[in-house]
């Protein structure tokens, strides 16, 4: 394990109960300490697979993989405690409102009274949500309830963030105070792992890839560096490229 | 602990919100035992209070026909209503449901009568010598005596064979009066000594009813309320199933679950947070429902709720019935993947576990087949148990088998549940 190592996938392989095929198929790569990794790659390519296990969601057929030093396998409990989710789906109660929401949610990673309070206004007030606190997040538009979903999974200040698909559908002005947002943290040292289908998106914030389909990785490392040695004009020529036409389901 | 105490604000917050669902845990079956209560009212009554409307056309003036009208009333089971009407007017009568029963006594009904005693007793006497001589057999009558009896046509053959043995009762009981007084008589014809007492008798062996329940105050009348409230609160408990299967399939679908399993710390004290909430709904709506029964059932001119002299063990008994219930929930939400899926097949299930558990008809009731089925229904072990104390004054021990039964219930579906989800990681 490398001492500068955020992340480490020793032959990580997964197979599903009932399925003959892997959904991630032997993999291995490093992600180093307060980088922002992209793992792109088509529908069905693997990445979901690989993140639910990386987040200790799913446990490995084969394979070994280290968060921070530790196993997945044998220490989820304290990686739980150092790690963030923003899973692509807006995980929040709708009847809830955008305070009572976080509020929830930073309890559950321990924090409570007056500096939680203070914490989640703070966020609110950055994400420019603080006039919708106490508003139900059913009634909140697509672009707010995204930068929420952010919120509850940096409240508690995780030293390594996994966000899936953290911009999709939303505007330009959500998107963009997202990724300004997640490269401040960036900034802090907080390491990220994002996957996204918007690979310009990805061009600009990523500082290392992985492209992986079929369950494999088929290109890694620096996003300029693989355009370059692919010779593509952009991240999205180099990855139509690599993974092909073929429409995906 | 903060962990647990947040995740029941939040279910309850989320409860408390959705007024739909909270109509459905609260009002349906508020609405579901006054209804009831009120529809099953006169059924009750019918069997136990009410009299039974009979139409009696008594053409015999004399003892036998005097007697049977006399026990009839002294019952006190029948409504009796007399008529002059002919036999063919009495039968339309019962037959179109105006009466449940209708009984003709013949004109000459006590003469036969009598004719058949004479003729049975000179005949006994002959036959063991005693006789006066062959001259004085009396003759055996010409024609049977038949009284005649109508029965509405939707009468159950068990209620048929309850009314001819109450009739048979009165008729025997004339039958060996006349019997004794007529051998009583040819004896002394004989020179015999007159025998100094009554020929009057009385019951040789008699029937002596003890009551079931020991004090007074626990002689309870199973009614439409004693039945209808603690039935339909149990069903209505058992109800919150469809809103609990649905907030978990609801948080898989939307994410929420996934994030709650990212988090640190154990997912059993989420999931003893959503119980916790559940419960306590569950609760709120068993209070409710007693309420209903104590104090608003007596203002629709029904009977009110005697809730037997144990909070504890009803405590006890709601405490275990909404575990099982919500034990019930998350098994279904854990089982279905769509709402559609468990909201179906969660409240088909608890249809159906009613049924079974004597919810809409009493058990003792049910073939026996069924009745073997019904003892699997967590249902029937909560309705039994509040029978037990509600009319069989109960205490806590009496219903500590029911509510253990439940709880392994609970603890059954919990486990069925997480091995469930943990065969799917």
């Amino acid at each position: 394990m490398s001492l500068s190592a955020a992340i480490e996938v020793d032959h990580l392989t997964k197979i599903y109960k009932g399925s003959g095929t892997p959904a991630v198929d032997d993999i291995s790569f490093t992600i180093p300490n307060s980088s922002i990794f992209g793992l792109l790659g088509p529908n069905g390519a693997g990445k979901t697979t690989t993140i639910s296990v990386l987040c200790g969601l799913l446990s490995a057929s084969t394979g070994k993989v280290t968060i921070a030093g530790l196993s997945a396998e044998t220490q989820s409990s304290e990686i739980k405690k150092i790690i963030g989710v923003v899973p692509q789906d807006i995980a929040l109660y709708p009847t809830l409102t955008a305070f009572e929401n976080l509020r929830y949610i930073g309890n559950m990673y321990g924090l409570k009274g007056d500096s939680l309070k203070e914490n989640i206004n703070k966020h609110l007030d950055h994400f420019g949500l603080s006039q919708h606190a106490k508003k139900q997040v059913g009634s909140f538009s697509g672009g707010m309830k995204r930068r929420v979903n952010l919120i509850a999974g940096i409240l508690h200040q995780p030293e390594i963030l996994f966000l899936d698909e953290p911009t999709v559908g939303v505007d330009v002005q959500s998107r963009n105070v997202i990724t300004e947002h997640l490269q401040v943290l960036n900034k802090g040292g907080m390491t990220i792992i994002y996957t996204s289908h918007l690979m310009e998106e990805a061009e600009n914030l990523c500082t290392e890839i992985a492209i992986i389909d079929n369950g494999k990785i088929i290109a890694k490392g620096m996003p300029k560096v693989l355009i370059k040695e692919n010779g593509s004009a952009n991240l999205e020529q180099m990855f139509l490229k690599l993974t092909g036409k073929r429409l995906r389901d | 602990m903060l962990r647990l105490t947040s995740t029941i604000r939040k279910e309850l917050l989320i409860l408390f919100r959705d007024r739909g669902g909270l109509a459905i845990l609260f009002l349906m079956p508020m609405a579901m035992i006054t209804i009831m209560a009120l529809i099953q009212d006169a059924p009750f009554r019918d069997y136990q209070e009410l009299k039974i409307p009979l139409l009696l056309s008594n053409k015999d003036t004399s003892t036998l026909g005097r007697t049977i009208e006399e026990g009839l009333k002294t019952s006190k089971i029948f409504e009796i209503t007399k008529t002059d009407k002919t036999d063919h007017e009495l039968k339309q009568s019962v037959k179109g449901g105006d009466y449940e029963i209708g009984i003709i006594i013949p004109e000459n009904a006590t003469a036969l009568m009598n004719e058949k005693v004479g003729h049975f007793v000179t005949e006994k006497l002959s036959a063991a010598g005693l006789g006066d001589s062959a001259n004085s057999l009396v003759a055996a009558p010409s024609e049977d005596l038949d009284l005649i009896i109508f029965f509405a046509p939707d009468t159950k053959k068990s209620f048929k064979v309850s009314i001819l043995s109450t009739l048979k009762q009165f008729t025997s009981k004339i039958e060996t009066q006349t019997l004794l007084d007529y051998f009583t008589k040819e004896l002394n014809q004989d020179g015999l000594e007159q025998p100094k007492t009554e020929n009057k008798i009385d019951d040789l062996v008699n029937f002596k009813e003890v009551n079931t329940v020991e004090s007074p105050e626990e002689t309870l009348l199973l009614n439409s309320v004693q039945h209808n409230v603690p039935a339909w609160t149990i069903f209505g408990m058992f109800f919150i199933v469809i809103s609990m299967a649905g907030s978990l399939i609801k948080e898989r679908d939307d994410g929420s679950y996934t994030r709650v399993l990212t988090m640190p710390g154990s997912y059993a004290t989420v999931m003893l947070g959503k119980i916790t909430a559940y419960l306590f709904i569950c609760m709120i709506q068993c209070v409710l429902m007693l309420m209903v029964g104590i104090y608003l059932l007596p203002l629709l001119g029904l009977p009110s709720l005697v809730i037997g002299n144990s909070v504890i063990a009803i405590a006890v008994v709601a405490f275990s019935c909404g575990l099982a219930a919500t034990g019930y929930g998350i098994l279904v939400g854990t089982l279905f993947t769509t709402h559609q899926q468990s909201s179906t097949f969660g409240a088909v299930s608890i249809v159906i576990l009613a049924a079974l558990g004597g919810i809409w008809v009493p058990v003792y009731v049910m073939p026996d087949s069924i009745r073997m089925l019904s003892e699997i229904s967590p249902l029937y072990w909560s309705l039994s148990a509040f029978h037990k104390i509600f009319i069989g004054g109960g205490k806590l021990l009496d219903v500590l088998p029911y509510a253990g039964k439940l709880i392994l219930f609970f603890l059954a579906t919990i486990g069925i549940a997480w091995v469930f989800n943990r065969s799917k990681k």
